[in-house]
């Protein structure tokens, strides 16, 4: 399930995978987390290839995004030494539902924007210009070729360091930040958004995974059936994305943004004041 | 989707193909020999019903490559796993070393950039916390 609806929303599923293996499996924190995280890479490693293969993954945009992610993510794993967690919880937690806000009152706006083909018709900023920052997918739902030009990549580089930040600072956050970068700020379809998210997800992951497995604190026997699972999860998913209108992803999006700000916020309020609220997975 | 769908989603130059189907590549790759060699090693500790320690000694005991070779030989459900973690994981770092290399034949040197600037990260990062920075 995790691997499925981190397909069909451009994420990583983690937020879904710690709490069952943590509830239901009584797996301790840290493996729990390590295993989601490699498991966070086999859903982009199936979920990429696939939407790579559809031609729904924007690469160009996927790498120059990159840039800003990889280098939020370094700076939010050292930044993490020194400041407040639950602070910076509630910042990011504030940022999420405001995206959360956003992604629920567009909701039928990408619908609208691919009937009117205005996607392709936005004004290109000179850096999405330079790095031609353009493309075009076919949509199975609307059952027609979309084409869209990208803009605003100086407000989407600043979101995904942000989203590269999440990541580093408090390990989650970080697909569902990008997303919304490249569908609210650039000119991005949702499913070029979802797309390109999933793929670009992997190289985060792969960093951290590459670090909890040189300190020894993957479990592979914790891994492989997790692995497993979602890779079979994110193939099936990739298969239902392009075929859901995306009025009715943004729902479900909007849906994951506001629990995921909920469990922020009951982090928050648990770190700072010992108060738990109910939450799933801590 | 049908290769027929698929043909509809051209990238806006010619050049990009190779691109992508290199990603693709090395994507499907990477998730198909993971897959496959942690499904072996899953059917193989459930036929012998093998239990682990899972202490972080007993893991690191098995960071070598004379026991990761005598493992694979002997077709050892933990060594399978921790080498298909390992495939699974180096994926998507491959990934962008396959991209530098794609853009490079396609010319398209901007990008050649922007992707060894995501490669050149991925190193520090790993090289900053490896050793202790963090």
């Amino acid at each position: 399930m995790a691997g499925f609806f981190g397909a069909l929303l451009g994420v990583g599923g983690g937020v879904f995978i710690v709490p069952v293996m943590v509830l239901m499996f009584h797996l301790p924190m840290r493996v729990a987390v390590a295993a989601s995280i490699v498991s966070v890479i086999a859903t982009s490693n199936a979920g990429g290839s696939s939407y790579v293969e559809q031609r729904i993954t924007n690469l160009k945009l996927g790498m120059f995004l990159e840039i800003a992610t990889t280098i939020g993510a370094l700076t939010g794993s050292v930044l993490a030494i020194y400041l407040q967690q639950w602070l910076m919880l509630i910042i990011f937690a504030a940022m999420l539902a405001y995206m959360s806000y956003a992604s629920f009152t567009t909701r039928n706006l990408d619908d609208q924007k691919i009937a009117a083909d205005e996607f392709a018709k936005a004004k290109q900023d000179w850096l999405s210009r330079y790095l031609e920052l353009r493309g075009s997918y076919h949509d199975l739902a609307a059952n027609r070729d979309v084409e869209y030009i990208v803009n605003g990549s100086a407000i989407g580089t600043a979101i995904s360091y942000l989203a590269g930040l999440a990541s580093g600072l408090l390990g989650v956050g970080g697909g569902v930040l990008k997303v919304s970068a490249m569908n609210r700020y650039m000119n991005v379809p949702m499913k070029v958004a979802v797309g390109t998210s999933k793929l670009m997800i992997g190289v985060t992951a792969a960093v951290s995974s590459i670090l909890f497995f040189l300190a020894g604190l993957i479990h592979f026997p914790v891994v492989a059936p997790v692995a497993l699972g979602t890779t079979i999860g994110a193939s099936i998913g990739t298969m239902v994305m392009n075929r859901l209108h995306s009025s009715v992803l943004k729902w479900i999006f909007t849906a994951l943004m506001a629990y995921l700000t909920y469990g922020m916020l009951a982090k928050a309020v648990a770190i700072r004041f010992g108060v738990h609220l109910p939450s799933l997975g801590e | 989707m049908t290769v027929a769908e698929h043909s509809k989603n051209k990238p806006t130059a010619s050049t990009e193909e190779n691109v992508y189907v290199d990603v693709y590549r090395v994507l499907l790759a990477g998730m198909l020999i993971s897959s496959a060699l942690f499904a072996i090693a899953l059917v193989r500790a459930l036929l012998h019903q093998e239990t682990y320690l899972l202490t972080l000694e007993w893991v690191r005991s098995h960071y070598h490559w004379a026991a990761t070779w005598q493992g694979l030989k002997e077709f050892d459900a933990f060594t399978l796993m921790m080498v298909a973690t390992a495939l699974l994981i180096l994926t998507p770092v491959l990934r962008v070393v396959i991209s530098i290399w794609a853009f490079w034949v396609d010319r398209d040197y901007k990008y050649v950039v922007v992707t060894s600037t995501v490669l050149a990260v991925i190193g520090l990062s790993v090289v900053l916390a490896h050793f202790g920075v963090k």
